[in-house]
């Protein structure tokens, strides 16, 4: 009854009519999404400005790098970054958390459809750094507010961020703040594995906090709150507070003292001892960490030189660096601290004290104080790596159908057969000068690599191969 | 989300009523034989999921997070044509991620490979490739709408019971680590089953039966049907009628079978750590309390439940073992290797070299104690099947592995077996793709690739 290549198929490409089904039902990105032009390349892939084909909503596109063995791009399987990005972004809902809207599986890519947010943190404070200003309170307040009220959330629901850090908290146009980058978040709640057994190091190096650099094997939601206070310093002063160089994995990636680091913390926060912090003495680093030099707590002092302006959170700050991750403010207590109460009130447009001011954005460059407009357009380019950019004219959905009935051949297709697509516009491209975006990548340094390692059995493929987590 | 079952993707999405499965079932239903055997096949594929799981070194929740998915891909898919056993490594290996545990591609393949090349499996090609796992896990996340995250009657049953003082040991030590270490007892957020109020303690074997009975239910479609909470609430009320806890020895549980029970076996974390941090004394079980009698049927009557529907989902757990009586999973090549894993453990620590004796002494047992049940609304049917196979020997599937097709046809073995299954299966595919080239051969001049083309695009359309 069955012919040859019906049972053929049976036994060499027993998935076949279920392929088939998927792939003719599929709707490929570019019937759905115009790319507008390229945002950021990122650890594990690239941003794309995109619009929505029926509503012209504007949306950023993540695209995950498919990874190569060779020049061939095969499938290698879902990174487990991108795995927890999709599975923790489809269970939370919350204004200040970046919403995904949908997850495209196409051509052995990973795209993840988010809500647009033109700015960051990192960009305002580049803008405001490029043009000598402060970042005024109102504005500042705003932003921290929104930002510990997204991270109350995410604690709430146990998922630890591990990677907050300037380039990943987003800023919409309204002036909503938006933590985006949940690639190395992690619900802490009933792990199977304790938690530094997956990922030997989280944090980029900047905003690693102490007990971490100590070696501690264990850890909490404080990091979160440690790393939220390394942003307000940030905010508050336009460079990183703790702006150390990494000690980088040995050969046996063995996780080195961090000795540069914990120096440029203590010396603004002093050397933590043991009254302040009980548990410090069974920190795995604790024999090296009191080799180092002795320091005492400046952190007024450091905000009197460093961002006088803004001496009114000094106390909020402080409380965030407590050395005791138990004693540490907790992101809900953080939020009622009386700094918010205290005029001027945070408002829900952090940007509102801004808009009686500024006219156009278009006009901030001529207008003669910047500090009173709104931080630029997020710029967007032409894809500098065109062989990324496979989402428009890729409209052959099946790559791998065509030849199905030949024992599954269809897999070695390159990823940019589509090549350059037509409707790719490079808007705002033009212009003199390097995108701010990948500008602003370039603030970080090289010793700063590979701050992430994972000891998890896993080795498969792209997730545990990273991480330069760059400030 | 963690802690929040009611705004879940699991809660919102993935909970469907038993009308729902039977229409997804419907191409199986036309090509199988007996409609029976789809459930069959239930516990089959569970089984296999189990033993791929064992190969892999997984821990009883990635185990159950993979079989989870599997039924939730057969929600929109038919066995027949699809190749059961590609999706169960996919859902192996997603598993495995999603629950922050990651085992190398290489590894799922050259294990399945090994696995599903056994005879009572019937999968003559299981590709060595790994772009082709990749695929299905593609392919799969789509089908699952990246709905990764689940949850699971374990952490109920943790949350709810603690094992009696005495062993020195929290219930499995990873979880009593967890809770103690990240403190998660302690800002927990309210539960959202119960009162809140208090614990219920089981004897270390009761602990382990409730433990095994929510196992053992990962091999119906049951947890795509109820919230985890209340199948977790059912299999303690199933575990009371086992181990009533006014007479504990009643019941024929000796210390011996203490030690069996003593840790969740399966669940044991490869290397225990302590924090660095001074631990918490948040956990549960270290709490001493003062003991007062408990009464378990009250104290299921006060959390905010229907009792009715936990009734309702205990008649459902029973006519599992009902069913799983009549299959037998040994006397195939690796029975020794994993028969104790295979049944539940339970079936081990009940000291019986046969099938699944567990879940047979646990109908039994449950039967016995039918006043308790009948007072709970319980309504079941003793079968005879679930008395009379306790007497076969091992030996005797021997005979039920030999001809499949004759056995399919004849009906004349008394087991169902994997091996028969796997017949059941290849039937059931073969049947539908010569229905495909039925259609295609009635436009005579269409020839090969033609042909091909003709029959993707019917299939696409079906
Ligand atoms: N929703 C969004 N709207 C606008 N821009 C975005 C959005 N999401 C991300 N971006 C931009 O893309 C950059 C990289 O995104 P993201 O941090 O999610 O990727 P990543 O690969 O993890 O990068 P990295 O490793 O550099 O942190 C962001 O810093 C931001 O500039
Ligand atoms: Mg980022």
């Amino acid at each position: 009854m069955l012919d040859e290549w019906t049972s053929n198929s049976l036994t060499h490409d027993p998935m076949r009519l279920y392929r088939l089904k998927r792939d003719r039902r599929h709707i490929p990105v570019s019937a759905k999404y115009n790319i507008m032009g390229f945002i950021s390349s990122g650890t594990y892939g690239r941003v794309y400005k995109a619009e929505c084909v029926e509503d012209g909503q504007i949306h950023a596109i993540k695209k995950f790098k498919p990874d190569k063995e060779g020049d061939v791009v095969t499938y290698t399987g879902i990174s487990q970054s991108a795995i927890r990005e999709i599975a923790l972004n489809r269970e939370i809902n919350h204004e200040n958390i970046v919403a995904l809207k949908e997850v495209i599986l196409e051509d052995k890519s990973i795209y993840m459809v988010f809500e647009y947010a033109e700015h960051d943190f990192l960009q305002i404070i580049h803008h405001n750094s490029t043009h000598r200003v402060p970042i005024q309170i109102p504005v500042l307040k705003s932003l921290v507010y929104q930002l510990l009220n997204g991270l109350i959330y995410l604690h709430s629901v146990h998922i630890l961020h591990r990677d907050l850090k300037p380039a990943n908290i987003l800023v919409t146009s309204n002036g909503i703040v938006k933590i985006g980058d949940l690639g190395l978040a992690r619900l802490i709640y009933e792990p199977l594995q304790p938690l530094h057994a997956g990922d030997k190091v989280v944090v980029t190096i900047w905003y690693r906090a102490p007990e971490l650099l100590l070696g501690a094997k264990h850890y909490t939601k404080a990091i979160d709150c440690w790393a939220v206070g390394c942003v307000i310093a940030e905010l508050a002063s336009l460079r990183p507070i703790f702006k150390g160089e990494e000690a980088k994995l040995d050969s046996k990636k063995n996780v080195p003292f961090q000795k540069d680091q914990l120096l440029k913390i203590f010396e603004v926060l002093g050397t933590p001892n043991e009254r302040d912090w009980p548990g410090v003495k069974d920190m795995p680093e604790f024999q090296s960490m009191k080799r180092l030099d002795y320091f005492t707590n400046r952190l007024h002092e450091w905000f009197r030189t460093r961002a006088n302006h803004a001496i009114s959170v000094y106390e909020l700050l402080l409380r965030l660096f407590y050395y005791d991750p138990d004693k540490r403010l907790t992101a809900r207590e953080a939020l009622n601290h009386p700094w918010f109460q205290e005029d001027p009130k945070p408002t829900r447009n952090a940007f509102e004290s801004l808009l009686s001011h500024s006219h156009s954005h278009s006009l901030q460059s001529q207008v003669p104080n910047p500090s009173h407009h709104l931080p630029p357009l997020r710029r967007i380019t032409q894809d500098d790596a065109p062989s990324m950019v496979p989402m428009q004219g890729n409209i052959n959905i099946g790559n791998g159908n065509n030849n199905a009935g030949g024992a599954g051949h269809g897999h070695g297709i390159p990823i940019n057969a589509g090549g350059m697509g037509a409707g790719v516009i490079g808007a705002g491209g033009g212009g003199g000068g390097p995108p701010f975006g990948s500008h602003s990548q370039t603030h970080s340094k090289p010793g700063s690599s590979a701050s992430f390692a994972s000891l998890s059995g896993g080795g498969n493929a792209g997730g545990t191969r990273k991480k330069a987590r760059l400030g | 989300m963690a802690t929040d079952f009611w705004t879940s993707s699991h809660y919102k999405r993935w909970i469907v009523d038993r009308s729902s499965w039977n229409q997804a079932r419907a191409e199986d239903y036309r090509y199988v034989d007996r409609p029976e055997y789809i459930d069959y096949l239930s516990i089959y594929f569970a089984n296999a999921i189990n033993k791929l799981g064992k190969k892999l070194q997984f821990r009883q929740r990635v185990i159950a997070t993979a079989t989870i998915f599997f039924r939730r891909f057969y929600l929109k898919n038919s066995y027949c044509d699809t190749d059961p056993f590609t999706v169960i490594a996919a859902c192996c290996y997603v598993a495995a991620k999603a629950e922050e545990s990651p085992v190398h591609i290489k590894l799922v393949v050259t294990e399945s490979r090994s696995l599903f090349s056994q005879s009572h499996y019937g999968v003559k090609h299981f590709s060595s490739d790994n772009s082709k796992l990749a695929e299905m896990e593609f392919y799969l996340v789509g089908d699952l709408e990246c709905d990764l995250i689940v949850f699971h009657p374990y952490r109920t049953l943790l949350a709810l019971c603690k094992k009696e003082a005495g062993n020195g040991q929290s219930h499995a030590s990873e979880e009593g680590e967890a809770y103690s270490d990240l403190g998660v007892g302690a800002d927990d957020g309210p539960r959202y089953w119960g009162t809140g109020e208090g614990q219920l303690e089981l004897t270390p074997a009761a602990f382990q039966t409730a433990w095994s009975i929510i196992n053992d239910t990962y091999r119906s479609p049951l947890c795509i049907f109820y919230p985890p909470h209340l199948i977790a609430i059912a299999a303690i009320y199933l575990t009371f009628i086992l181990h009533p806890p006014t007479r504990p020895e009643s019941i024929g549980l000796t210390s011996e079978q203490d030690t069996l029970f003593s840790e969740p076996s399966l669940e044991q974390p490869r290397q225990p750590r302590r924090s660095s941090r001074q631990a918490h004394g948040t956990s549960h079980s270290n709490v001493s309390q003062a003991k007062k009698p408990q009464d378990p049927v009250s104290f299921l009557a006060e959390l905010n439940v229907s009792l009715p529907l936990i009734a309702t989902i205990s008649q459902e757990i029973i006519s599992l073992y009902t069913l799983w009586d009549n299959y037998k999973e040994d006397g195939l090549p690796d029975a020794g290797k994993f028969a104790g894993n295979m049944d539940s453990p339970m079936s081990s620590a009940m000291g019986s070299t046969s099938v699944s004796p567990a879940k047979r002494t646990a109908s039994g047992q449950i039967m016995r104690h039918d006043v308790t049940a009948s007072s709970m609304g319980l309504n079941y049917h003793r079968t005879p099947a679930s008395l009379s196979v306790g007497a076969q020997t091992p030996g005797s599937a021997d005979d039920a592995s030999g001809d499949t097709a004759s056995s399919a046809d004849g009906n004349m073995c008394p087991y169902i077996t994997p091996v028969f299954l796997s017949g059941v299966l290849q039937k059931m595919r073969e049947r539908k793709m010569a229905s495909y080239a039925a259609v295609v051969n009635a436009q005579p001049r269409m020839q090969g690739v033609a042909v091909n083309k003709r029959l993707e695009r019917t299939q696409a359309a079906g």
